[in-house]
């Protein structure tokens, strides 16, 4: 696990190191029975199809659980993350690969938190996640 | 235009419980072949499961707000939360109409959700925009 550097070090411009990860069909229907949103998009490849999609997509909270995943290991615990929030732009499909990137845009000594803006990019170079933003704690 | 009677219409979830199991399974499933981070924690968008799918089940049901699951798009999804939430926690959801309005042939539907634990603090707030094609009803 990478730990943050403490407080005083964290900087305005700091890079979160990003975080890809590849999500296939199979991961898509484990995080609908992990999660309960058995929404057909997701799982039936006609129904998608016949709703004017290319194929199922991912839920668009799997992506946001993965951007949150890349949130918490750079703050170095899922507690620290304190905020979290995005736009689902585009869909992101089965077999794709998604990278979370983000940066540091405040940081407040006196609170001893730090806000992220990010995104999240598909290996088709859509932009899926945009308007990201996180705050996290830096300590405690 | 504004539509006030579904304005404000409140949907509550009392006394989900923050299952250990279904939060590691979460977080498998999240972590696909990648694993899991963390695995003694709950990861942050668990509130899908004790926040938004119990609540959004019933404003999915509630023929007077008339949200069609065809072509319904979830468009943005912010979370807070103030106190951590553990696994062996009860909690209440809810989620409130805060807007909904058609534009250019587009009904926009802003969800305020909360959760409060077994203690009484509010563990989650959320904010969600839902998107659908015509006016709904």
């Amino acid at each position: 696990m990478s730990a943050i550097p403490p407080p005083s070090e964290v900087q305005v411009g700091d890079e979160m190191a990003p975080l890809s990860r590849t999500v296939t069909q199979a991961q898509i229907a484990a995080y609908a029975e992990a999660s309960g949103d058995h929404n057909p998009i997701h799982l039936d490849l006609e129904f998608a199809r016949r709703v004017g999609l290319p194929g199922t997509i991912a839920h668009g909270m799997l992506e946001m659980a993965i951007l949150a995943e890349a949130v918490g290991r750079w703050a170095g615990a899922y507690e620290r993350v304190r905020e979290l929030g995005c736009r689902f732009s585009k869909p992101l499909l089965p077999g794709e690969t998604v990278t979370c990137t983000g940066r540091v845009v405040a940081v407040d000594a006196e609170a001893g938190t730090a806000t992220l803006h990010l995104e999240a990019i598909s290996s088709r170079g859509e932009r899926v996640l945009t308007n990201g933003r996180a705050v996290v704690r830096l300590r405690g | 235009m504004p539509d006030e009677p579904r304005t404000g219409r409140r949907y509550v979830a009392p006394g989900q419980v923050v299952a250990a199991e279904r939060a590691s399974r979460f977080a498998a499933a999240v972590g696909g072949a990648d694993g899991t981070f963390s695995p003694e924690a709950v990861p942050p968008t668990f509130a899908a499961v004790y926040c938004l799918e119990p609540t959004l089940a019933q404003v999915f049901a509630d023929p007077e707000l008339g949200i069609r699951l065809a072509g319904l798009i979830h468009a943005e999804q912010s979370f807070e939360w103030p106190v951590p939430v553990h696994a062996g926690d009860v909690v209440d959801a809810s989620a409130e109409v805060a807007s909904i309005e058609t534009k250019r042939g587009l009904t926009f539907v802003t969800l305020i959700l909360e959760a409060t634990n077994q203690a009484g603090e509010t563990v989650c707030r959320g904010r969600s925009l839902l998107l659908m094609r015509g006016e709904g009803r």
